[in-house]
C-alpha cells in the first residue's frame, strides 16, 4: 500500500511529465486536437505575424488635441480661447490651415518624411467625460455604457497569443488594456531585476508542483497563474533582451527610459508583438501652456529617437506606433488659463509603410459642437482598433473586438 | 469565538493578530470582541510629524512669494515622506486600529494628495476623525478642506466661470457612482460650491463675492442652494447609501458583491448615514464569517506590508527603502494614482508585482534565504553553512533590524506544525502543501520565511 503522501507525489509526477512533454512539442496540442488543414492555417499565421510589432503610446489625463494639432486660419478657434491659444506665428504649418504645437518639431520631420498620419476627431458614441471611465473605454474597446473587466490587448492574447510576453508594458504596473480573462500581458520597466527577483530555486519547486487545472479562477487560482507566467517570461525577457544595448541618446525622462526599453526589447528580436508606453498629466484644468508645451515636448523628442533607433536596426518598416488620449478637451478656455473635459481627440500613426501620410481627414467643426460646447466625434477609435487588428497584426479583429467594424485606409 | 473568526475579523478590523492575543479572546462571544475592537477605536490620535518650518513661512503673511513657495516645495518633498513613515508605523503599532483601518479605507475613497505637508496631514486628520462618524459631516468637512478645494480646483470654481471638476467627482466617485446623475446636475451643482476657498494656515474660507446666489436646479429640486445643501440632497438618494455600502462590503468583506447583504446593509446605513453603526452591523452579521468569506480576498500593498510587520517586527534603517518598497508593490501611502485611487484586488498583482512580493519577506527579514533542504538532507550546522555562505554572496539589499525575539514570544505556544494557520488566512494548495511536507521543518523562523514567500500569504 502507498501512502497518501507517496501517491500525491507519484501524480505529480506523472502532471509535470505530461506538462513538459505539451511543452517541448509546441504542436502537441494541435496535433492532438486540431484537424490538420487548422493547425496548418496556424503555422502560416504564425509565420505571417512575423516580426510585425505594434506600439502604443497613451497620453493620460486628456490632452488638448486641438492645441496640438492647430486650426490656426479658424476664428472661432481664437474667439474660443483668447489667452490659451496658439498663435499662427508659433505654429508649425503643415498646411495653409493646419499646424503643430511648437513643442513638435520632431514630428513635422516624421510627417514631411511620410513617416505620419494624423487621424482627427476620434472619440465614441455617448462620450463619457471622466478620466477612468473614458480610459477604461478607450482601454477596454467596449460601448460606453458597458463595464468590462478585460482589456482589448487582454483579448488579444487570450486568442493568439502562446505567451503572456507577447505583450509587454513597460511600466511597473499593468494597465487595464494588456489584462485578459486567461492570460495577462507582461509589466517590466528593468527585466534584469524582474529576473533575479524570480529566480529562487524555492520559487521553482513550487510552480513546479503546481497542477494548472488545479488553479481556480479565484483570487489564489489568479495568484499562482501570475506567478507561474512571470516567472517563465521574466527568464525569457531577460536572457533575449540582455544582450542588446541602445546606443542612442534618449531624453532622460521615466517617458525617454520607457521607449529605450522598448527599442532594446524590439531590437533583440524578442517574440513580443504588442508594447505598451504612457506619458501622463495631460489633465491641465489650470495654466495649460506651460503644462503642455513641455509635456508634448518630452513626447515628441523620445518619439523621434525612437525612430531612429529602429529605423537603425532595421526595425522602423516592421512597427507601427499608435499614439491616444482618453479624450479631447473642451474648446473653450475655462477661466483658469485651462481646458475642463472634452469628447472627440486626433490619434498619431507613425510607421513606414503608412497609405496615406499626412492629414488623414477634415478638421473638428467647430461650428458644430455638442451641447457641452465639445467637439462631435466622426471616427470610432475601434474602428482603428480594427484597422490595426486586421491589417498590421492580421488576426480576426472581429474576435478581439467582439464585434465587426469597418477599417480605415491608413495602413 | 472560533481562531479562524477572530484571525478574519482582526484581518478586516486591522492587519492581522497575534497568537497570544487570539488566546486571550477565544472564550469571548462574537459581541463583546466586536465591542472591544470599537472601544479601542473611541479615541482618536491626531498623526502629525514636526512642521515647524513650513509653518513659519505661513505664518510669515498673506501672499506667498514665488521663493517661498519653492521653499515650502522641497519642505514637504522631505516632510511627506516622514508623513508616510510615520502612517505606516501607526498602522503597525496603533490601537485604535479599526479607526486607522477606516482611515486607509476613506483615504481610498475621499481620494485626495497635495503637496504641501501641512494641508495633507491635515486633510489625513480629519479623515481619522470621522472615519467613523457621520458620512454627511464627513462629505461636508472633505468639501471644505484646504487640500480638496486645491486638488480638485473648487478654489478655481467662481460665480463667472464655474470648474466642474470638484462636482463630478463628488458624485462619480465620492457618493453615487456613475450613471446616477446628470450632466446638468454636474453643471448646476458645480454653481453652489463656488467661492470654496481656504487661508494660507489651511482654514476653510467661502468668498462669497465669487459665490453664485441664483437658482440651482438639481435632482428636482430648485433653490438657493449652497454646496452643504447640496450634499443634503445627495444623501436623500438611496443611491449614496448603496453606493457607499458596496465600497465598504467590498472592502471589508468580499471582492464581489452579495447584493442580499449589501441590501441589508443600506437599510441601516441609509436611516442616518452613522458610519460605526453599519461597521458594527457588519462585523456582528453571521455572513460575515461565512466559510468563502475568510482569506479571500489579495492584500493591499500595505496590508501586505503592515501585516508582515506585526509578525516579525521590522525597523528601516534607510527611510528612503521603505518608500521604495511601497512603489514597488503599487501602493505609496499619501501619493494615490489619481482621484479614482487604488483599484485594489486583481489589480494589485501582474507579473512585477507579484515577483516582488514572493521575493519580499525573505529580503527584508532573511538576507534574501529561503530554506529549501528536502528529507533531512543536511544536519542543522549543514544548513547553517549553507545559510552563511548564502548570506555572503547576496549582498544585503535592505538595511534593516528584525527582531525576531518578539517573534519567538509570540508564537512560543505556537508549535511548528501549526505555525501555517496563524500565518496564512486560507488553506494551502494541496501542491503546495505536499511540496512543503517534504521540506526539512529546520525552525519556526525558517518555517515562517517559507509561509511567507507563498501565494497563500497574499491572501487574507
Amino acid at each position: 500500500m502507498y501512502s497518501v503522501n507517496v501517491v500525491a507525489r507519484i501524480s505529480n509526477v506523472l502532471v509535470m511529465d505530461r506538462r513538459k512533454f505539451l511543452k517541448q512539442s509546441s504542436l502537441a496540442s494541435s496535433l492532438f486536437f486540431v484537424p490538420s488543414f487548422v493547425k496548418a492555417f496556424e503555422q502560416v499565421a504564425s509565420n505571417t505575424l512575423g516580426y510585425k510589432r505594434l506600439v502604443i503610446i497613451q497620453l493620460s489625463g486628456g490632452n488638448d488635441g486641438l492645441n496640438t494639432v492647430i486650426p490656426f486660419h479658424n476664428d472661432l478657434y481664437y474667439r474660443a480661447r483668447p489667452s490659451l491659444s496658439v498663435s499662427k506665428n508659433e505654429t508649425i504649418k503643415l498646411t495653409d490651415e493646419v499646424g503643430l504645437h511648437p513643442s513638435l518639431m520632431p514630428l513635422k520631420r516624421l510627417y514631411e518624411n511620410g513617416n505620419l498620419s494624423i487621424i482627427n476627431n476620434v472619440g465614441y458614441p455617448n462620450p463619457v467625460r471622466s478620466h477612468f471611465r473614458s480610459m477604461d473605454i478607450w482601454q477596454t474597446a467596449t460601448d460606453s455604457d458597458k463595464f468590462s473587466q478585460i482589456g482589448w490587448l487582454g483579448r488579444y492574447l487570450d486568442n493568439y497569443a502562446k505567451h503572456p510576453y507577447a505583450a509587454i508594458e513597460i511600466d511597473d504596473s499593468l494597465s487595464l488594456a494588456l489584462k485578459g480573462n486567461n492570460m495577462n500581458g507582461i509589466a517590466t520597466q528593468n527585466p534584469s531585476v524582474l529576473y533575479n527577483m524570480s529566480k529562487d530555486p524555492y520559487f521553482n519547486n513550487i510552480i513546479k508542483h503546481q497542477n494548472e487545472a488545479h488553479l481556480n479562477e479565484h483570487n489564489l487560482g489568479y495568484l499562482y497563474k501570475s506567478m507561474i507566467e512571470a516567472h517563465s517570461s521574466a527568464k525569457y525577457i531577460y536572457e533575449t533582451s540582455k544582450t542588446v544595448s541602445s546606443t542612442q541618446d534618449y531624453p532622460d525622462t521615466k517617458f525617454g527610459k520607457q521607449l529605450k526599453t522598448t527599442a532594446q526589447f524590439i531590437n533583440s528580436g524578442i517574440d513580443t508583438k504588442v508594447f505598451y508606453a504612457s506619458l501622463g498629466g495631460f489633465d491641465t484644468h489650470v495654466n495649460q501652456l506651460n503644462t503642455q508645451k513641455r509635456l508634448l515636448k518630452i513626447y515628441a523628442e523620445s518619439v523621434e529617437v525612437f525612430v531612429d533607433d529602429l529605423k537603425k536596426n532595421q526595425a522602423f518598416d516592421d512597427t507601427l506606433i499608435l499614439t491616444f488620449s482618453e479624450f479631447g478637451r473642451r474648446v473653450k478656455q475655462n477661466a483658469n488659463v485651462g481646458t475642463d473635459h472634452g469628447t472627440s481627440n486626433n490619434v498619431f500613426v507613425i510607421g513606414n509603410k503608412l497609405k496615406n501620410p499626412g492629414l488623414f481627414n477634415k478638421m473638428p467643426n467647430l461650428s458644430d459642437l455638442d451641447d457641452n460646447g465639445d467637439l462631435r466625434f466622426e471616427i470610432d477609435f475601434r474602428t482603428i482598433y480594427a484597422t490595426v487588428l486586421d491589417k498590421w497584426l492580421e488576426v480576426n479583429d472581429a474576435k478581439v473586438l467582439n464585434k465587426s467594424f469597418s477599417k480605415l485606409n491608413f495602413i | 469565538m472560533r481562531r479562524s473568526e477572530i484571525q478574519h475579523l482582526y484581518w478586516r478590523a486591522g492587519f492581522g493578530i497575534s497568537p497570544v492575543t487570539i488566546e486571550s479572546l477565544r472564550h469571548l462571544k462574537r459581541k463583546v470582541v466586536v465591542n472591544k475592537l470599537f472601544d479601542d477605536s473611541a479615541s482618536v490620535t491626531l498623526l502629525t510629524v514636526d512642521t515647524s518650518e513650513i509653518q513659519s513661512i505661513l505664518n510669515l503673511g498673506e501672499k506667498l512669494s514665488s521663493d517661498n513657495r519653492r521653499k515650502i516645495q522641497e519642505l514637504s518633498r522631505k516632510k511627506s515622506i516622514e508623513l508616510n513613515q510615520a502612517w505606516i508605523n501607526r498602522l503597525v503599532t496603533s490601537k485604535e486600529m479599526l479607526r486607522e483601518k477606516m482611515t486607509l479605507f476613506w483615504a481610498n475613497v475621499f481620494v485626495c494628495e497635495d503637496n504641501n505637508t501641512i494641508y495633507i496631514q491635515r486633510y489625513n486628520n480629519m479623515l481619522r476623525k470621522y472615519a467613523l462618524g457621520n458620512f454627511g459631516e464627513f462629505v461636508k468637512a472633505v468639501s471644505k478642506e484646504a487640500a480638496m478645494t486645491k486638488y480638485l480646483n473648487t478654489k478655481q470654481n467662481r460665480k463667472q466661470k464655474p470648474n466642474e471638476n470638484f462636482a463630478r467627482e463628488l458624485m462619480e466617485l465620492f457618493t453615487l457612482g456613475e450613471g446616477h446623475y446628470t450632466e446638468q446636475d454636474i453643471k448646476e451643482s458645480a454653481r453652489a460650491f463656488t467661492g470654496y476657498s481656504h487661508n494660507l494656515k489651511g482654514d476653510f474660507v467661502f468668498r462669497k463675492f465669487q459665490h453664485d446666489n441664483g437658482n440651482k436646479t438639481f435632482f428636482g429640486k430648485t433653490g438657493i442652494f449652497k454646496g452643504d445643501d447640496i450634499i443634503d440632497i445627495i444623501l436623500e438618494q438611496r443611491q449614496c447609501a448603496q453606493f457607499i455600502c458596496e465600497k465598504i462590503y467590498s472592502y471589508f468583506v468580499h471582492d464581489r458583491i452579495n447584493q442580499n447583504h449589501v441590501k441589508s446593509m443600506v437599510k441601516v446605513f441609509y436611516r442616518d448615514y452613522d458610519i460605526e453603526k453599519l461597521m458594527r452591523f457588519v462585523m456582528l452579521s453571521d455572513w460575515f464569517y461565512n466559510q468563502d468569506h475568510m482569506g479571500s480576498k489579495i492584500k493591499s500593498p500595505i496590508e501586505f506590508l503592515v501585516g508582515l510587520q506585526k509578525v516579525v517586527p521590522v525597523t528601516f534603517k534607510n527611510k528612503r527603502q521603505l518608500m521604495f518598497i511601497q512603489k514597488q508593490l503599487g501602493q505609496v501611502l499619501l501619493d494615490p494614482p489619481n482621484v479614482a485611487g487604488w483599484k485594489g484586488g486583481k489589480n494589485w498583482i501582474d507579473s512585477n508585482t507579484i515577483v516582488i512580493r514572493l521575493k519580499l519577506p525573505s529580503l527584508i527579514l532573511n538576507d534574501a534565504f529561503i530554506s529549501k533542504s528536502e528529507d533531512n538532507q543536511f544536519s542543522n550546522e549543514a544548513s547553517e553553512m549553507i545559510r552563511s555562505a548564502f548570506k555572503k554572496r547576496v549582498s544585503k539589499q535592505f538595511k534593516t533590524d528584525v527582531n525576531w525575539d518578539a517573534f519567538e514570544k509570540q508564537f512560543k505556544n505556537v508549535s511548528i506544525e501549526d505555525l501555517s494557520e496563524f500565518i496564512l488566512c486560507c488553506d494551502l494548495q494541496p501542491e503546495t502543501s505536499e511540496y512543503l511536507k517534504k521540506l526539512d521543518k529546520i525552525s519556526k523562523k525558517e518555517y515562517c520565511i517559507q509561509l511567507m514567500s507563498l501565494p497563500e500569504y497574499q491572501m487574507c
